[in-house]
């Protein structure tokens, strides 16, 4: 190190102990060894702070207001430099924070690591899957194009539709009656300033559980076996890490090179030619409501609400109900089965609300 | 200035001879430095000053005093005490090396006889609460402020029915609305389609005679004669709000469809098939003689089977 930053680092260690600082956040064991599999989660903290750094840059030039928003948006995509790459980057970006969670819920899952003493892990990783659906669908109603409101107007009527609650929390959403300039306000203020805080906070809670647990480790192996090859977090699962960081940074800029964002019309209750659909990670949802027994009032509320919460609910008390201590995959044929469904119906039914996008033209 | 750094375990020897061994080592929590050990001796812990040691040694530390003067130093009562993991002193560790459960702070005097503890609790958490609890109302206020706007009961120039050219068939009109929202003077295009209806589709929108629209308060504001032929459908689709269309199914003809999640009504709103929980919305209409529309713009809730005003 050079002279003068060895004085700096010695200054500040003198201080607030740095050297065990450092030791305590490279050198955990991981036992059984670093894996590919374990990069999910700090892909996601990547994800999460690109999110921050490019979302912070677009709030230079975006105004929150419905006659200014999609103007700057245009604005931020036309005129400023590079603004095309920053809001194509955020926007891709957004899509695959909901992939990598889809992954790191799959491998924990499959991993068995949900079960105890990671119960809590489990718990607050519910909690930033919902933030991170959230994001995706405060942020999309922003650029105030047609694609934007109707996405937004359809969610927000879906909930409405929730008993008792559902016209309280609608109008709370929608700061009114009808969407305007008060939804506009916040959609804006949560995804700038509630789900980040909220994000922020519960991920610095959700590590600090699993450095209080433990790293899971794999599913099989006898100690012994799993003591050989145990290494430290550095250097290399943070090389794994950062690989699968470079992945994934490269993946989302080639995706905002290839395909960068285009905006639709600006909103207007009128939807013209266009045939109002949520983004890509809500369609199976949407598709769930094109079938006939979720139609009426109470069928809507089944399929849009009360079956997805039903299976957040199922997934918060797994833990609770699958509690052996088989963590092996392929000796849970029930959990494998289960997770293979899932992924299946989602996927059909993703599928199938693209091809039915044709079949409306 | 090196401190002094007694390890736990060391024989202790007085100028007389060994007498025990260190069991615990006390630290002063203002200093971060050793102020006693605790000797083990004969069955019993007292603690010795550490102006007492001659000198540390790897495994052993040597008094200046004999050992009746050790007898005399103050017996060790564990209850005076907390071992440095159990309190929050910064650096301590660090100064003196000796595993945090072994290593003693003094318990301050003060908190030995804070007999009120549970009121000091209880007392914060009301603080809290006083604190807290009045702003509850008003943020709740100030959130939901703008929640439940009072209704818009102006009539509102659509267009001219000279646009319609054929009866039973679904016309939009696109038209220019303008409103406050919040501080902003908004124009918005809206959509609303009308038909101009036969006696037997008539028939069908009125099936319970004539519509009346009310306010808040539940007053009529305008009755739907169920003789006009002119019948105003709200744009918004009563299943979840979406914009449906005038189009030609394949095997039901002409009719209005939703694109959202297909939702078909025919040319008097009625459903003919999807998820819609209702007909098309009727709106209060006026034709003037010169033939033009005007309407007002009634909403009302989405995915409901009764009618809901909600602007
Ligand atoms: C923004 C969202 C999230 C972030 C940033 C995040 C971050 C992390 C990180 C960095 C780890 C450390 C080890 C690893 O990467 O496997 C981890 C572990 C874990 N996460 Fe997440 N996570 C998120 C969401 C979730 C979700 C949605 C769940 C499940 C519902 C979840 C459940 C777990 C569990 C059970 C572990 C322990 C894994 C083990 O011990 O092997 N997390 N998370
Ligand atoms: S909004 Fe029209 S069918 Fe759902």
């Amino acid at each position: 190190m050079m002279p003068l930053l060895q004085k700096v680092y010695d200054f500040v260690d003198e201080r607030i102990d740095l050297k065990t600082l450092e030791a305590k956040m490279m050198k955990e064991p991981i036992k059984g060894g670093s894996r590919w599999a374990y990069v999910f989660g700090s892909v996601l903290l990547f994800i999460f702070i690109m999110q921050a750094v490019t979302g912070v840059l677009l709030m230079f030039y975006y105004i929150p207001s419905a006659d200014h928003a999609y103007a700057s948006t245009q604005f931020i995509i036309h005129e400023v430099d590079y603004g095309w790459f920053i809001l194509s980057y955020h926007f891709w970006g957004s899509s695959a924070m909901v992939v990598m969670v889809f992954a790191h819920m799959s491998q924990v899952f499959l991993w068995g690591a949900y079960k105890s003493p990671r119960e809590m892990i489990w718990l607050v990783g519910l909690a930033l899957f919902g933030i991170v659906m959230a994001f995706g669908f405060t942020g999309y109603l922003l650029p105030w194009d047609q694609r934007a409101y109707w996405a937004t107007t359809v969610g927000v009527e879906i909930m409405d539709k929730t008993p008792i609650v559902g016209d309280f929390m609608a109008r709370f959403l929608k700061g009114g009656p009808t969407p305007g300039q008060m939804t506009l306000s916040r959609f804006f203020v949560i995804h700038v300033m509630v789900l980040p805080g909220a994000l922020m906070g519960l991920a610095g809670l959700h590590l600090f559980l699993f450095r209080s647990a433990g790293p899971a480790g794999p599913f099989r192996g006898t100690p012994e076996e799993l003591k050989a090859k145990t290494d430290f977090f550095f250097p290399r699962q943070v090389w794994k890490d950062i690989v699968a960081m470079a992945a994934v940074f490269l993946t989302i800029s080639s995706l905002a090179l290839i395909e960068p964002v285009v905006l639709l019309e600006e909103a207007k209750p009128d939807p013209g030619d266009y045939h109002p659909e949520p983004e890509w990670y809500f369609l199976f949802l949407f598709q769930l409501l094109r079938w006939k027994i979720f139609s009426g009032e109470l069928g809507q509320f089944l399929g849009a609400t009360a079956i997805p919460a039903a299976f957040m609910l199922l997934l918060a008390a797994l833990p609770f109900i699958d509690r052996g201590p088989e963590r092996n995959i392929f000796k849970r044929p029930i959990a494998l089965l289960s997770w293979t469904v899932v992924m299946i119906g989602i996927l059909v039914l993703t599928v199938s609300a693209i091809i039915n996008r044709e079949f409306l033209d | 200035m090196a401190s002094v750094q007694p390890k736990i375990k060391s024989k202790v020897r007085c100028v007389d001879g060994e007498i025990g061994e260190i069991v615990h080592v006390i630290a002063d929590p203002i200093s971060l430095e050793v102020s006693h050990i605790v000797v083990r001796a004969n069955g019993t812990q007292r603690q010795v000053p550490v102006a007492t040691i001659a000198a540390v040694r790897d495994d052993s530390v040597e008094l200046l005093c004999n050992a009746a003067q050790v007898s005399g130093f103050p017996e060790h009562r564990p209850e005076d005490f907390l071992t440095s993991k159990q309190v929050e002193i910064p650096h301590l560790e660090n100064k003196v090396h000796v595993e945090p459960g072994d290593l003693l702070v003094p318990f301050p005097v003060l908190e030995k006889s804070c007999a009120r503890r549970n009121f000091f609790a209880g007392f914060i958490h009301v603080i809290g609460a006083l604190i807290g609890l009045p702003l509850v109302w008003p943020v709740l206020r100030f959130i939901m402020a703008p929640m439940y706007a009072p209704y818009d009961n102006r009539w509102l120039k659509i267009g001219n029915v000279s646009k319609i050219k054929t009866e039973d068939v679904g016309v939009q009109f696109i038209f220019k609305k303008s409103f406050k929202d919040s501080v902003l003077q908004r124009e918005e295009d809206k959509n609303h389609w009308v038909v101009k209806a036969t006696p037997e589709t008539l028939k069908k929108v009125y099936p319970q005679g004539d519509i009346s629209f009310t306010d808040e308060k539940g007053d009529v504001i305008w009755v739907n004669k169920q003789t006009v032929p002119y019948v105003a459908f709200a744009g918004k689709c009563p299943h979840l709000g979406c914009g449906f269309k005038w189009r030609t199914h394949k095997k039901l003809g002409q009719v209005f469809l939703c694109p959202c999640h297909l939702s078909i009504y025919d040319n008097s709103g009625k459903v003919l098939d999807g998820p819609a929980p209702r007909p098309l919305d009727v709106l209060p209409i006026k034709v003037s003689a010169t033939g033009e529309i005007e309407i007002i713009d009634v909403e009302y809730k989405s995915g409901k089977k009764e009618l809901v005003r909600i602007a």
